[in-house]
């Protein structure tokens, strides 16, 4: 059942639309990403939801009701803002207690409330410290605590670990999906970073020009990319003009264009592959990178430079080698439609991706 | 009236205040002076400010205020560097007492520069005596009283610019070969125009409108050392307040000149180093 | 710290020129007021500084000063507020009227207000009516040293607020706390010691302005003169030592005015740097 929906939701700043007829339906007790590159409109999202910015068109639905006219501090939000916004004057203390003082809750049971997020974000003693006395992962982890003090039912969180530095960033995230598990609450976060929201989604909605372009779990969007901008997204993929030039590849729609990701692709020494000999084809390598697990292969077929991951263990292949091409699959590219084309030499084998 | 562009309470009373406070002190004056002027015939707007006298007080209101501003421009600089770069004894108590003239009500400092400068004051005589030169009751000293004034301009706006530049800059011109002189004029100079081209400006639009530090030491002889806001003083002075008014519009219209072209320079400049406004 | 040797000659030239011309300019002047002022010895210093109509007069600037820096406090918290936490149309135009009155010579802002309350406008039979006088009255002269201060305050907090950011009043609007709440508990914080260095430059220059205030008043001893005013008819009097003595407690307050400026900027500068 839907819990968060967004409508026809429209939305201009000035003369740029931000928003492009918006269609979202997010699930009670999910933990969705909004993926996007920055401009795509994921966080004008992100905070329509809030009750930050107000759509100019179209309906916000929070658990069955229309939010629209309802302020933001009033739709079980809880926000959790990209540098944290934490109140610099105040005490951890303070900012953890400040919805709740806000609401007028009693000053005891503000106190249990309080020490029990402390221990919940493992930062008990910390509430006399002021936020300039505070780490990066600390600061973010009270912003957490802040947002979840007066017990909202949906979460929303902007780029949350941008500010963070690379290390503590893995751990967080890994913290971060814990505990949004553990309290079992609705939780949106903004992101530009595809690896973050495909270890830490349940569910990815990717934005792109004001525009959803896809939704859906991880596994989807990487296995079923419903239009260009997705399939060049995902992945670190390259794009090839000419595919027609490709061997045991049919052709679907008028386009030229396809994408092809480096784990599609096997690289061969000369006479190294016994399964693939006939359709692989002939290809010069430009370019290896040492990727520290894996090599990644750069190599020039019908004028492209593919990308192809090859293991450390097999045997080394050098820069100016002639080496066997096999691509098992592409994505062509066709209008506003994405295919997923099969090496044809394959038969009917079903490959598991 | 409700924003609903912001979840930030406090739009309404915020936009309130101010244009109600805005309104009785800045806005519904200004009209009045419009609508003041709107009545005025232009026949007699013409002949009022273009009377030798009134124009006289133009141009001592307005070379005095240019070469007092010119003279800051090179003392601002010089205190703006010495203030950035070096590190010597009494240098805060200069940081601090640059701020003097913004402090010391006008009229204060006008009746003590003026005791000083006459030609049996303590600075006056010297002059007055060695070189034959008076300060008090003449241009000079209406000068004087507007480098007084202007003094913390310059310096203000060229400081911080002065603070940010970073010191890369230079070690990079050095390193190139570049000598002190070089630099100076082709590194430093350039970032710090737009600064003073906004102190030069602001310290030149104050000096044509001051009146508290100039009146005194000015002596007020007419077409020698009258000033312009003087001779609104005077026809206000007489309830003639078509010619004030005439006269105060076209000070107003010098102003505005002033101000204009230090935003066409501004933007020449940041397009000059940004590429592109 | 610089890879070169610094250039001694040059910077103790520059040093010493800089010396020379603040001396001249700015300490000189402010000597000579104290030793006129004390030429006829402390007791005549203390008789010139306690006349009755020096010490109405200083009451006279104490009072328009105090309400002037009351309105600008408001109007400036007010403004600063609006400008920086909405996006409204009009901003730059709003802006550009509240720093247009430093602009302006005080002359001319005695001017506009002689034409909007004087004799010839059509608001005065209906203020008039009421008994309420401004022009060559104690309103008027409130009224010129609010103008020349005008934007004095604002102009302190908009760039601390600004730099500031709106993420922490969202933060907690959408907490639920009211335009009250925000204001004391989030956004004061960060602006007490920039609205206190504002409220210290309003000060100085409410009580030492002339100009605008001279066209104002009625120049009537012991009801519309100010102390600036007072020195003038002192001096012009050729009472010099009392013109000085009255000018020494403005300079007194001038000297105080740069010290807490000194001290304010110092402490905002700490604890700007603690919560970088």
């Amino acid at each position: 059942m839907a819990y968060v929906e967004l409508h026809d939701i429209n939305k201009h700043f000035k003369k740029f639309h931000a928003s492009k007829d918006i269609n979202i339906s997010i699930e009670k007790g999910k933990l969705v990403a909004l993926l996007g590159p920055s401009g795509s409109g994921k966080t004008t999202i992100l905070r329509m939801i809030a009750g930050l910015e107000q759509p100019d068109s179209g309906e916000i639905i929070i658990d069955g009701k229309v939010v629209n006219n309802i302020p933001g501090s009033e739709r079980g939000i809880g926000f959790v803002f990209q540098n944290y916004a934490l109140f610099r004057y105040m005490t951890v203390y303070d900012n953890i207690a400040f919805g709740l003082r806000v609401k007028k809750v009693p000053e005891d049971k503000i106190k249990a409330r309080v020490t029990e997020l402390l221990s919940l974000i493992n930062c008990e003693g910390l509430e006399k410290r002021y936020p300039s006395q505070l780490s990066g992962g600390q600061r973010q982890r009270v912003a957490f605590a802040r947002a979840l003090a007066p017990n909202p039912q949906i979460l929303l969180l902007d780029e949350p670990f941008a500010a963070i530095d690379a290390k503590v960033r893995l751990e967080l995230r890994t913290w971060l999906r814990q505990m949004i598990t553990k309290l079992n609450i609705t939780s949106i976060f903004v992101t530009h970073d595809q690896d973050e929201a495909i270890e830490v989604a349940d569910e990815i909605i990717v934005t792109n020009q004001g525009k959803v372009e896809q939704s859906g779990t991880p596994q989807e969007l990487y296995k079923n990319p419903a239009t260009p901008f997705v399939a060049q997204f995902i992945g670190n993929s390259v794009a090839v003009e000419n595919y027609q030039e490709f061997r045991y590849f049919n052709r679907k729609g008028d386009g030229t264009k396809a994408y092809i990701r480096p784990e599609f692709v096997s690289v061969f020494k000369k006479g190294e592959s016994v399964q693939f000999a006939n359709s692989a084809e002939e290809a010069v390598v430009e370019d290896i990178i040492f990727r520290g697990s894996s090599l990644e292969i750069k190599a020039r077929l019908h004028g492209n430079l593919i990308s192809a991951n090859r293991s450390i263990n097999e045997p080394e292949i050098k820069v100016g080698e002639t080496v066997d091409l096999f691509i098992y699959r592409l994505y062509i590219v066709s209008e506003d439609e994405v295919f997923l084309a099969t090496n044809s030499s394959l038969a009917e084998e079903d490959v598991v991706i | 009236m409700k924003s609903r562009r912001s979840v930030i309470p406090g739009f309404g009373i915020s936009m309130g205040i101010t244009i109600t406070i805005l309104s009785i002190v800045v806005l519904i004056p200004l009209c009045s002076l419009v609508v003041f002027s709107a009545k005025l015939s232009f026949s007699e707007f013409v002949y009022t400010v273009t009377r030798p006298r009134i124009l006289s007080g133009y141009f001592v209101s307005i070379s005095t205020a240019f070469i007092a501003s010119v003279i800051n421009v090179f003392m601002g600089l010089i205190l703006a560097w010495i203030l950035v770069r070096y590190d010597f004894k009494g240098k805060r108590f200069i940081d601090g007492i640059i701020e003097l003239p913004f402090a010391l009500p006008t009229a204060v400092a006008g009746i003590s520069l003026t005791h000083l400068t006459t030609t049996n004051g303590w600075v006056g005589q010297i002059f007055y005596n060695l070189f034959g030169i008076k300060i008090a009751y003449t241009r000079i000293g209406i000068t004087v009283a507007l480098v007084f004034i202007g003094i913390p301009f310059v310096v203000r706006s060229v400081q911080p610019v002065l603070e940010k530049i970073d010191i890369q800059y230079e070690e990079a011109a050095f390193i190139l070969g570049a000598d002190a002189k070089t630099t100076f004029r082709r590194v430093i100079f350039p970032e710090i125009l737009p600064a003073i081209i906004s102190g030069f400006t602001l310290a030149f639009a104050r000096s044509i409108g001051e009146y508290g530090s100039v009146v005194f030491i000015a002596g007020n002889t007419p077409y020698e050392t009258e000033i312009a806001p003087l001779l609104i003083m005077s026809e206000l002075q007489e309830y003639d307040y078509s010619a004030a008014t005439s006269i105060a519009l076209v000070m107003l219209l010098i102003a505005i000149v002033i101000l204009s072209i230090n935003a066409l320079a501004q933007s020449i400049v940041s397009k000059r180093v940004n590429g592109k406004a | 710290m610089n890879l070169r040797r610094e250039n001694k000659v040059l910077k103790y030239t520059l040093i010493t020129i800089s010396f020379i011309f603040l001396g001249v300019f700015l300490i000189l002047p402010l000597i000579y007021i104290v030793i006129t002022a004390l030429k006829d010895g402390i007791a005549g210093y203390i008789n010139a500084v306690s006349d009755e109509y020096a010490i109405k007069a200083a009451l006279l600037t104490i009072e328009a000063t105090v309400i002037a820096v009351i309105v600008n406090t408001i109007f400036g918290i007010a403004a600063a507020w609006l400008i920086t936490k909405y996006a409204f149309k009009g901003k730059k135009v709003l802006s550009t009227f509240i720093d247009l009155p430093v602009t302006v010579s005080p002359i001319i802002a005695g001017l506009i207000y002689v034409l909007t309350f004087g004799r010839q406008s059509s608001l005065y039979p209906i203020l008039d009516s009421y008994g309420i006088q401004i022009i060559f009255a104690v309103p008027g002269i409130v009224l010129a040293t609010i103008f020349v201060t005008f934007p004095f305050i604002s102009r302190e907090l908009i760039p601390v607020l600004t730099a500031q950011g709106t993420d922490e009043e969202e933060a907690a609007a959408i907490m639920g706390a009211g335009t009250a709440t925000i204001f004391r508990k989030v956004t004061f914080p960060h602006i007490k010691w920039a609205l206190l260095y504002g409220i210290v430059l309003c000060t100085a220059r409410a009580m030492g302005e002339f100009g605008a205030v001279s066209v104002l008043s009625g120049h009537l001893r012991g009801k519309t003169n100010t102390l600036p005013l007072y020195i003038e008819l002192l001096y012009q009097g050729y009472d010099f030592t009392g013109a000085f003595a009255a000018s020494s407690i403005l300079v007194v307050l001038a000297i105080v005015v740069l010290i807490l400026r000194l001290v304010i900027e110092k402490r905002g500068q700490k604890e700007l740097d603690l919560n970088k």
